[in-house]
């Protein structure tokens, strides 16, 4: 059952909260040592809470809900699928935690990460990998893999995650649901383990982007007390999302169709689901943004040595315990020259500058999400429309340019290919979540991809 | 444009920077962040050079005049 039809449901008393909190556990315990998605569940602190919901709440009434594991749930442990912080019992709800609370929404648990949510593969040393639901040999994505394998295993109706780098869009797109980038600063970061403050925000993720709507609409706004957040006022996601792509204008990033390694297959898929979007009504035209392509390295720039500032005091006395990959991001980070993160934000800012007459012009840009689909576990590099690449790299020019430039992006399930599911990025501009998401619904409402389901999904 | 060996500090001097920042990376954690500079400083010198230097850097912190 989708978010919004499991809430209806219990809006209606087709069920208690309890019964929906038992029979998200009751998959959760049959099936996710399939998939190692959960690395904390909340098994009887989440049935007290069900139990304790007054009559009434908010729109997410007792409806259970995983959350990645670098964002607080008090009393329960963060870990960061980390050695590093293996034992750190969160002493304070995240602020989106607090936000789901009050909807009415019940944590059932925390899930699986890459390490410190840095890295796109959730194969950590310490917590081991996340698998996809689609074919366990194969891995969710990342950071927010777990994220992704639990909505898509329909172990739970929906999951917050986190997006530095694509760590949210990159699972949905792999693991065939659909997640959501929200504006940078939309949705505060209070309670969330940082990567990199200029570029981190959670989002969520669900089978339907009516459902990302609805998590979205409880978990964004402004917070005074968060210098993390802006403090602009968007317009609702949920009201609306059925109005249509009736005369809104759709730039396709041509570049990341025909310039940059991609699958042929992924990219027929994705032409595609562009056509569908015309045949709805949407006026399509290729634009040429080979200019976001500078992106890439700016994101390095910036993001590294904020993570590496983050993450000063455990370099210093815990380096061991990191796994390798993350600890060299991290050393590389440290040791980048003083002027790398000021010539990163200032070529951002010029970048942005570029990029403003594209979203003038365009009410939506569309783009693969990924250039392929799920790799096998510990399958680096990996083959690209004929060569081979390093995994890490061939995602980045797909997920930089809109994480840099702070825009809203969401990723659709729009086809299979061998099997497995394939992403179409949405990509609005900022604070234009509710147009992204408007689009993908009606992607959604004309398409089956959504509705498609991993084997031995529940 | 100078040739890469000019840019990319030696394995000495990357460790002399660490430990200056209290952190004590192996010689394979060093290496690694060799290979990862040698891609990244040329791109980097090249940013600098094309990027206005009077451009503000994005997100830089305005004080509230209220608070001043």
């Amino acid at each position: 059952m989708t978010l919004v039809a499991l809430a209806a449901a219990i809006e209606r008393g087709d069920l208690s909260p309890r019964e929906a909190v038992e029979d998200a556990l009751d998959r959760i315990e049959r099936r996710d040592a399939a998939y190692n998605s959960f690395i904390t569940v909340r098994a009887e602190e989440a049935l007290a809470e069900a139990d304790a919901l007054p009559a009434k709440t908010g729109p997410l009434h007792g409806v259970p809900i995983g959350v990645k594991d670098v964002i607080d749930v008090a009393g329960t442990l963060t870990t960061a699928a980390s050695k590093v912080l293996a034992d750190n019992v969160a002493t304070a709800d995240a602020t989106v935690v607090m936000r789901l609370r009050r909807a009415g929404a019940v944590i059932v648990g925390k899930l699986n990460t890459h390490e410190f949510a840095w890295g796109a593969s959730t194969t950590s040393e310490a917590f081991g990998p996340a698998r996809n639901p689609w074919d366990t040999e194969r891995i969710c994505g990342g950071s927010s893999g777990g994220s992704g394998a639990a909505v898509a295993a329909g172990l739970v109706p929906g999951a917050l995650g986190t997006d530095t780098a694509g760590s949210v869009r990159i699972p949905a797109a792999l693991c065939g649901v659909t997640g959501i980038r929200p504006t940078t600063g939309r949705v505060p970061n209070r309670g969330v383990i940082p990567v990199s403050w200029t570029y981190d925000t959670v989002g969520p993720l669900a089978r339907m982007a009516e459902d990302c709507a609805l998590l979205l609409d409880v978990i964004a706004g402004p917070d005074p007390t968060d210098a993390s957040t802006t403090p602009s006022m968007a317009e609702p996601c949920l009201d609306g999302i059925e109005r249509g792509v009736d005369g809104l204008r759709v730039g396709v990033v041509s570049h990341l169709l025909d310039g940059v390694p991609l699958d042929p297959r992924v990219g027929t898929a994705v032409e595609e689901a562009i056509g569908e979007l015309a045949s709805l009504g949407a006026t399509v035209e290729r634009v040429d943004a080979r200019f976001l392509r500078r992106a890439e390295v700016v994101q390095q720039l910036v993001m590294l040595p904020e993570a590496a500032e983050a993450h000063l005091p455990w370099l210093r006395t815990r380096l061991a315990d990191y796994g390798a990959d993350v600890r060299a991001r991290l050393l590389a980070g440290l040791l980048l020259p003083s002027s790398a993160p000021v010539t990163g934000q200032r070529a951002r800012r010029a970048l942005a500058h570029e990029a403003r007459p594209l979203f003038e012009r365009y009410d939506v840009l569309a783009a693969p999400e990924m250039p392929i689909v799920a790799p096998r576990i510990g399958e680096d590099p990996v083959e690209v429309g004929g060569e081979r690449i390093a995994y890490r790299l061939s995602l980045i020019p797909f997920n930089s340019p809109w994480s840099c430039l702070g825009v809203p992006t969401v990723s659709v399930p729009c086809g299979l290919v061998g099997g497995l599911p394939v992403g179409l990025a949405l990509t609005g501009r900022r604070l234009g979540e509710a147009t992204v998401l408007r689009v993908a619904h009606a992607f959604q409402q004309a398409t089956d991809w959504h509705e498609r389901r991993p084997p031995d999904a529940v | 444009m100078e040739p890469e060996s000019s840019l990319v500090p030696s394995l000495d001097e990357l460790r002399a920077l660490a430990r200056a920042q209290g952190v004590e990376p192996t010689d394979a954690d060093l290496e690694g962040v060799l290979g990862f500079l040698r891609t990244v400083l040329p791109s980097l010198r090249e940013l600098e050079e094309a990027t206005q230097r009077d451009v503000p850097p994005a997100g830089m912190y305005l004080p509230d005049p209220e608070a001043t």
